[in-house]
């Protein structure tokens, strides 16, 4: 059968995994912004609504940007009174629900930006989910 | 709001400019005094803009904001030098002061408040957790403890909950 020929399957495994990927480009960003850098300081935080509009629970495992030395995904939480931050390694999304990364919880920490950031500029940083999907966001540099 | 304020005793701190930053810095002033540290991506820059944004409505208050000042300890001495606490503070509001001391004159000031921090300095990890009571703490300007806002804080509120304190208290000499 023509369908067996090698090119064909994989004509067909690809249009499988796009369909798999446009499923997953249901999780959308929105609001994404990232604080201006008081001067002298080598982080900051970036912050975003993310929505899973897709009927599967999609995790984030990890955040990744050229702007920055390293990108982190934390929690600022509550302990004994006090306030602090923690890693958080993966976030899941619920299915068709929205989670808020926000000041004083999830947040992205940014750390040594290789350039200094100014209210109005763009930063790219990508978002890695479970299963592969990658989605670059640009963030908005905000005071 | 205390019914009965609480005088606080001495400490000693150094503000942004090197200079004495002690008891008789809170006196004759209202003071918001709010625990933190520099290398803070979260929770110290959203609670330094709330407090320019409540500095800015206090500012624009009848009684104005001569006799208030905004207070921001480091708890974190280790690397808030006075030249960065300086540069950090002015960035959100250039009438802030930034104060840091020794661990014991911070444990000493922020006892007396019931102010929790913990510094979990780790050998080798340059960016070591710090854990900050979120609070912001107002001390009248007879050095007594006199209230606290608890967060989520909201820099209006803090405006008007602070009109009312400083009128309850009664009209100053001025």
């Amino acid at each position: 059968m023509r369908w067996r020929h090698p090119v064909f399957a994989g004509l067909i495994s690809a249009l499988t995994a796009l369909a798999a990927a446009t499923e997953d480009a249901g999780i959308t960003v929105r609001d994404a912004w990232v604080r201006e850098t008081p001067p002298g300081m080598a982080m900051t935080a970036g912050y975003m609504v993310l929505q899973n509009k897709t009927s599967r629970p999609q995790v984030l495992v990890a955040a990744r940007s050229s702007g920055f030395e390293t990108v982190t995904i934390h929690r600022t939480v509550a302990k004994e009174g006090m306030t602090g931050m923690e890693h958080s390694p993966q976030i899941e999304l619920l299915p068709n629900a929205s989670l808020p990364f926000a000041p004083g919880g999830y947040h992205l920490m940014l750390l040594n930006p290789k350039r200094t950031l100014h209210a109005g500029d763009r930063v790219e940083i990508t978002l890695e989910f479970r299963g592969g999907l990658v989605l670059p966001v640009a963030y908005e540099v905000r005071k | 709001m205390f019914p009965d304020p609480k005088p606080l005793t001495a400490f000693a701190f150094t503000d942004h400019e090197n200079r004495a930053f002690d008891l008789s810095r809170l006196k004759g002033k209202w003071s918001f005094l709010f625990f933190g540290y520099t290398h803070c991506p979260d929770i110290c820059p959203t609670t330094l803009a709330i407090l320019a944004r409540a500095h800015e409505s206090i500012v624009k208050s009848a009684v104005g904001a001569k006799d208030v000042q905004f207070v921001f300890i480091s708890v974190d001495p280790n690397r808030d030098t006075a030249s960065k606490l300086g540069q950090y503070v002015s960035y959100f509001d250039t009438s802030f002061l930034g104060v840091t001391g020794d661990n014991a004159q911070l444990g000493n000031l922020a006892g007396q408040l019931g102010a929790a921090y913990e510094v979990a300095i780790t050998p080798g990890v340059e960016n070591y957790p710090v854990y900050h009571t979120a609070a912001v703490f107002l001390v009248d300007p007879r050095a007594r403890y006199h209230a606290v806002f608890a967060p989520p804080l909201d820099a209006e509120e803090i405006g008007r909950r602070f009109e009312v304190l400083r009128q309850l208290d009664g009209p100053k000499a001025t």
